[in-house]
């Protein structure tokens, strides 16, 4: 039975696989700092996959809309109820993430006979400066990934939640190459978009170690964004409104693309 | 396992979007309850209208001008000479307080994040009629204290409705709950009898109609207005010559909230007013 401490670990690793090939086909989302916010794109079929937090802080989604809806939410309460008691200064995307989210996912995905939660998110807080922002990507089982520098990296002013690790993976090396921090608006557009292509490429292949032939991107992104519509939005770094989050429309990117 | 524990609370109830209930829920906010007044009290506890201060709103040519004194007073003291009355709940809207501070500073706060809450979970903004309902929500929740002579707040609301017909509104309430639209202006708190019989004049007799007025014109019957109203109110503080406090002045318009710098309002005092 499920007791025994093999059978479970069996059956955590039954929903790991049955979760990650749900989560497959999601379509990518990359989030840029640039110098004056953090910019989230992604290309959207139907569903809207960008939301507003609270203030200074914004999520990007995929998986199963119910358990986004639940996450959202909570995040939501949570960060206006801190908000409101304290001041929005308190609200913290770190305690929100750590001390929140994280240990209910982790319960709900270890406790065997109830439901996972289906989905992997990624946050951003956008801070008074390039160096401030904070991304962190929390999985299904409650795994923590942020941008921060690490014994094997070094700190990155992006984060990338695609529905497999090889096509993120490619996806940070693509703004590795193709993104700085201190870029504009526009240029964050540009790289934010070869991202996504990149990482709806890869969705589908099982064994690239390496990034695409840039022609190859090109002309991906020109098939992508001829047939689905553009989902972005910015956290303004600009601190004369306090609420930073704005959503833009398709047509205002539009004008932004060159090609 | 108890999730609800763990952080949040997993019943949650995604469509309602209502903070104050979520607030309620989480025992941050005191219930609605409308208590029974006690049995011995005389009229004279009952109730006291204690909305001492001044504030004005009219629709001038750039869309709402919202004007507040900046004394706050207890009982007949002045506690404070440079308290902001005019509060921006969201980029179009305006509320403006007499009252109670503690309860009119609490009611503006949650009036701010209930509109934002609503915008983050419905992903829509709450509609100009949805959010004059939820401060007449608020002060009908906020009776049982108005009740007990602790917590009386009759406010002023300006917005600009930008979707259905473009075009400034203006609400006044009384401290139950009713909203009034108010087609032209509003006043409200102890000096306001002045105030609504200048605004009143100078709408039906003044060189031009409030509604075409400049915004320097509307700055200066704002001016005056609060000035004429402290000539007979002590707990109206109107322009405080010595000290150069000058009332606090917003104008909601379809581009949103400008506050009007202390200079421009000082160089209009100097020249239409003083």
């Amino acid at each position: 039975m499920i007791e025994e401490p093999y059978r479970w670990v069996e059956a955590i690793a039954n929903r790991r696989e049955y979760i990650e090939g749900q989560l497959a086909p999601g379509s990518p989302i990359a989030a840029l700092g640039y110098r004056d916010g953090i910019l989230f794109l992604t290309l959207g079929q139907t569903r809207q996959k960008l939301f507003e937090i609270y203030d200074r802080i914004a999520m990007g989604a995929i998986g199963h809309p119910g358990d986004i809806e639940r996450l959202r939410m909570a995040a939501i309460e949570l960060a206006s109820t801190e908000g409101f008691t304290r001041s929005a200064a308190d609200v913290s995307l770190r305690r929100l993430v750590h001390y929140s989210l994280s240990p209910v996912m982790k319960s709900a995905f270890e406790q065997v006979y109830g439901p996972p939660y289906l989905t992997r998110m990624l946050f951003a807080e956008v801070g008074a400066r390039p160096e401030d922002d904070l991304f962190l990507r929390v999985e299904y089982d409650g795994e923590i990934a942020s941008n921060g520098a690490t014994h094997a990296r070094a700190r990155q002013d992006f984060a990338v939640l695609s529905g497999t690790r090889q096509s993120g993976e490619l996806m940070e090396a693509s703004l590795k190459t193709g993104h700085t921090p201190v870029a504009s608006f526009e240029s964050a557009v540009q790289a934010a978009l070869d991202a996504w292509s990149v990482g709806h490429m890869l969705l589908q292949v099982t064994d690239a170690k390496e990034l695409p032939e840039r022609a190859a991107i090109a002309q991906h992104r020109r098939e992508q964004l001829a047939r689905a519509a553009i989902e972005a939005a910015v956290l303004e770094r600009d601190t004369s409104n306090a609420i930073r989050y704005r959503s833009l429309s398709d047509k205002e990117l539009r004008s932004l693309i060159s090609d | 396992m108890d999730h609800s524990q763990l952080g949040f609370d997993q019943n949650f109830s995604g469509a309602a979007g209502d903070f104050p209930s979520l607030l309620r829920r989480k025992g941050l906010l005191s219930p609605t309850v409308i208590g029974p007044m006690s049995q011995n009290a005389t009229q004279q506890q009952v109730w006291q209208p204690t909305e001492a201060t001044t504030i004005l709103a009219f629709k001038f040519s750039g869309g709402v001008l919202v004007a507040g004194d900046r004394r706050a007073t207890a009982g007949n003291t002045v506690v404070y000479d440079r308290a902001d009355k005019v509060l921006e709940i969201d980029r179009h809207s305006i509320m403006a307080i007499a009252g109670v501070p503690a309860t009119a500073w609490e009611m503006a706060r949650v009036l701010e994040h209930s509109l934002q809450y609503f915008r983050r979970t419905q992903l829509q903004e709450m509609s100009v009629d949805g959010k004059v309902r939820s401060l007449s929500k608020l002060l009908r929740d906020n009776f049982g204290f108005v009740m007990q002579g602790v917590g009386v707040v009759v406010p002023i609301f300006a917005t600009y409705d930008g979707n259905s017909k473009p075009e400034a509104r203006l609400y006044f309430y009384d401290a139950m709950g009713a909203q009034f639209e108010a087609t032209d202006y509003a006043a409200t708190g102890s000096g306001s009898p002045a105030v609504r019989g200048i605004l009143y004049y100078e709408n039906n007799w003044g060189p031009k109609p409030l509604h075409k007025l400049s915004e320097e014109d509307a700055v200066s019957i704002a001016l005056r207005a609060l000035d004429t109203a402290a000539e007979s109110d002590t707990a109206t503080a109107g322009v405080d010559r010595s000290g150069k406090i000058y009332p606090v002045i917003k104008i909601v318009s379809r581009e949103g909230i400008t506050t009007l710098p202390e200079s421009k309002i000082a160089a209009v005092f100097k020249e239409m007013v003083a």
